[in-house]
């Protein structure tokens, strides 16, 4: 147990630092792109047609705000203020903070994200271990092509045939946005089932075609283990075949496991091709704005958000791990 | 031909099956490849009487393991049986029962203990864990009287019971591994078991020790038991009956001590003579002559051993001679028993 506490404390000690090394990246990254924050937005304004005089004013009056100390300075400022949570503040959303910006878009990407990938899990690796034991049969024929070709099939490609099947074709779902906006947001009944309609294509979208992928890993996983001795073991023992297939996917899901986990922490980066075509404020959007205006503060928030998610499900997987494969146990 | 001799055949042969713990008649098992069927075990014919140990002894390949799996009605694709009966204490036949009542009698009358019985047990789970589901699938009640006999079988296998039962299979060395293997096919009190080169995989002095307990569990139970090997030390201290398996076919059977003293087949006899004496000469041992059969093997129409038989004549080419009695239950499948070699 205190093997256990040290080893904890270490952990999450190396993983905050890992967070700053990382942080202390995206800031330099970020900002070698091309373009900045105040020329994006005096294109952007050029190409609404006002003259280059009248653009130069109004970003000086938007962007008044945009600290113009040396980089060097900056990063210090930057840092400090993380390790007080100070995120900074939106140049793009003109000085609202940046946590707050990304509370918002949290809760879109993690009703969407979420439930696609709880789904696409759950049956993915059903029909794995279905597709395995019944390889030789039809349905595990029928099994692995389904699997392997919604993998092959990208996000956007899914989204924006779902999105012309169901919205155009037969119009029965309804296209973009989270909800009906001539609903008034709130806890009643017709809000919440106007949420679930506009959450069912993005949803159906991220599960198709992430369903694939746990399939055909679940598949060869419990092929793997199908060839071990000890299930040729169990049925000559006479072990029931309920108990032999538990044995068999308890194996087999252990490999499946590290990539479930990791993936709940990718889960943070939101999922920015369905985001983008069902235009949901989740935080792919999100990031996918802040790269187009080159808010700064929000894009690092961004990065700093997926990085400390895949690093602490990282942390949590490994010690998840040593519960459920006690080889790993010391 | 009279009815009353008849009917007294029939019940002497009836007496027999009932001494049979196992009586096995014409099992023929192949392996599909895309080249066609390829047979590993060819008209077999077995009896396994009733707390008797039977060695099995043949090469790598020579369908051994594949004929006691076929017993167990247990071969795994691409093998298929293609006949045979296998009758059960002169009853059951294990190739027409139902899966449901196979699975009952495979480990809970017939245990098994594997070539890999390092790796026979679930790794995530513990080993008493793991009797309790075999309990459970063989509907024992008493599961608490069973674990007890566990732990009484594993420090009769010379274990610190409690502590096996609370490992898993990787806490424990490769020799505690096979004894805990030994465990699982006796802790349903199976009458027959089969050992399938359990013992190879360990050191002489390991391998000595477990022979020892499985024989003296023998005695105490009148187990029947049937130990495959490729060691023909081994079934000459431990078997009172030896089959001598070649291409997927028995060549030669009897009584241990007969068939090692004076074996008949030129199999048999090479590969006696290949055995290394302690003493004497490192070169009197005579390596088998010829490679071992293989695919093409099958195909010839005459005595699988031709290649490699020193005796050989034309008639041996042109057909297959069956296994027949030359003295008492002592049996060769050769046309030239009697026959000295390099005649």
């Amino acid at each position: 147990m205190k093997n256990f506490l040290i080893r904890l404390v270490w952990r999450v000690f190396s993983g905050i630092l890992m967070v700053l090394v990382i942080a202390s990246l995206t800031f330099f990254l970020i900002r070698l792109m091309p373009g900045d924050p105040v020329s994006a937005q005096y294109n952007q304004l050029i190409m609404q047609g006002m003259t280059p005089v009248q653009a130069e004013n109004q970003v000086k009056v938007m962007y008044g705000f945009i600290p113009d100390e040396p980089v060097g300075e900056q990063f210090v400022n930057y840092i400090w203020g993380l390790l007080h949570f100070d995120f900074g503040q939106s140049i793009s959303y003109e000085g609202i903070g940046v946590s707050h910006i990304i509370l918002t878009a949290a809760p879109w990407t993690l009703i969407l994200v979420f439930t696609g990938l709880i789904a696409s899990f759950l049956v993915g690796v059903l029909a794995g271990v279905i597709s395995a034991i019944k390889r030789s049969s039809p349905t595990g024929t029928v099994l692995t092509v389904s699997g392997s070709l919604l993998h092959g099939v990208p996000q956007f490609v899914m989204g924006l045939l779902l999105a012309y099947l169901f919205t155009t074709l037969w119009p029965i779902l309804p296209f973009g946005a989270p909800y009906d906006s001539s609903i008034d947001p709130g806890f009643n009944g017709p809000f919440i089932s106007s949420l679930i309609s506009h959450a069912v294509l993005p949803v159906v979208t991220y599960a198709l075609s992430s369903y694939g992928g746990w399939l055909l890993t679940m598949k060869s996983s419990v092929i793997t283990v199908l060839g071990d001795d000890f299930i040729l073991a169990s049925e000559i023992r006479g072990l029931k075949s309920s108990t032999i297939i538990g044995y068999i996917a308890r194996n087999a899901i252990l490999p499946l496991f590290t990539l479930f986990t990791l993936s709940i922490g990718f889960m943070f980066g939101g999922s920015v091709f369905i985001e983008n075509i069902f235009d949901y404020p989740g935080l792919g959007n999100l990031l996918l704005k802040s790269i187009d205006t080159r808010d700064y503060p929000l894009m690092s928030g961004a990065f700093l958000l997926i990085t400390i998610a895949v690093i602490a499900a990282n942390i949590i997987t490994d010690f998840l791990y040593t519960f459920v494969d006690p080889r790993i146990r010391r | 031909m009279s009815d009353t001799s008849t009917v007294n055949t029939e019940n002497t042969f009836k007496d027999q099956e009932q001494k049979m713990a196992i009586s096995a008649r014409n099992i023929n098992v192949v392996y599909a490849t895309p080249t066609g069927d390829i047979p590993a075990v060819r008209n077999v014919d077995i009896d396994l009487p009733k707390g008797s140990i039977t060695g099995i002894i043949g090469e790598s390949g020579s369908g051994k393991s594949t004929l006691i799996m076929a017993i167990m009605n247990a071969v795994t694709k691409p093998g298929k049986i293609t006949s045979g009966s296998v009758l059960l204490n002169g009853e059951n036949d294990m190739l027409k029962l139902s899966s449901e009542k196979q699975r009952k009698i495979r480990g809970k009358e017939i245990g098994f203990v594997f070539q890999a019985a390092q790796n026979s047990l679930n790794p995530l789970r513990r080993i008493g864990q793991q009797i309790l589901d075999l309990g459970r699938a063989h509907e024992v009640n008493d599961l608490r009287k069973l674990i007890n006999y566990a732990k009484k079988l594993l420090i009769r296998l010379g274990l610190d019971a409690d502590r096996v039962l609370a490992s898993y299979q990787h806490e424990l060395s490769g020799g505690m591994r096979q004894r805990v293997g030994i465990m699982f096919s006796l802790v349903l009190n199976a009458n027959i078991v089969f050992l399938d080169e359990s013992t190879t995989a360990l050191d002489m002095l390991s391998q000595a020790s477990v022979l020892e307990i499985i024989r003296e569990l023998q005695r105490e139970k009148n187990l029947t038991i049937a130990f495959v090997s490729h060691d023909i030390g081994v079934i000459a201290d431990l078997s009172e009956r030896i089959e001598i398996f070649y291409a997927g076919e028995i060549v030669e059977e009897g009584k241990t001590s007969e068939v090692l003293a004076c074996p008949k087949h030129p199999y048999t006899k090479g590969l006696i003579k290949a055995i290394p004496k302690i003493s004497g000469d490192i070169d009197a041992a005579e390596p088998l002559k010829g490679s071992s059969p293989d695919y093409r093997t099958f195909k010839q129409k005459g005595c699988l051993f031709y290649d490699r038989c020193p005796i050989r004549t034309d008639s041996c080419r042109d057909s297959r001679p069956e296994l027949n009695i030359t003295n008492r239950d002592h049996k060769v499948a050769c046309f030239r028993v009697g026959a000295n070699d390099r005649d």
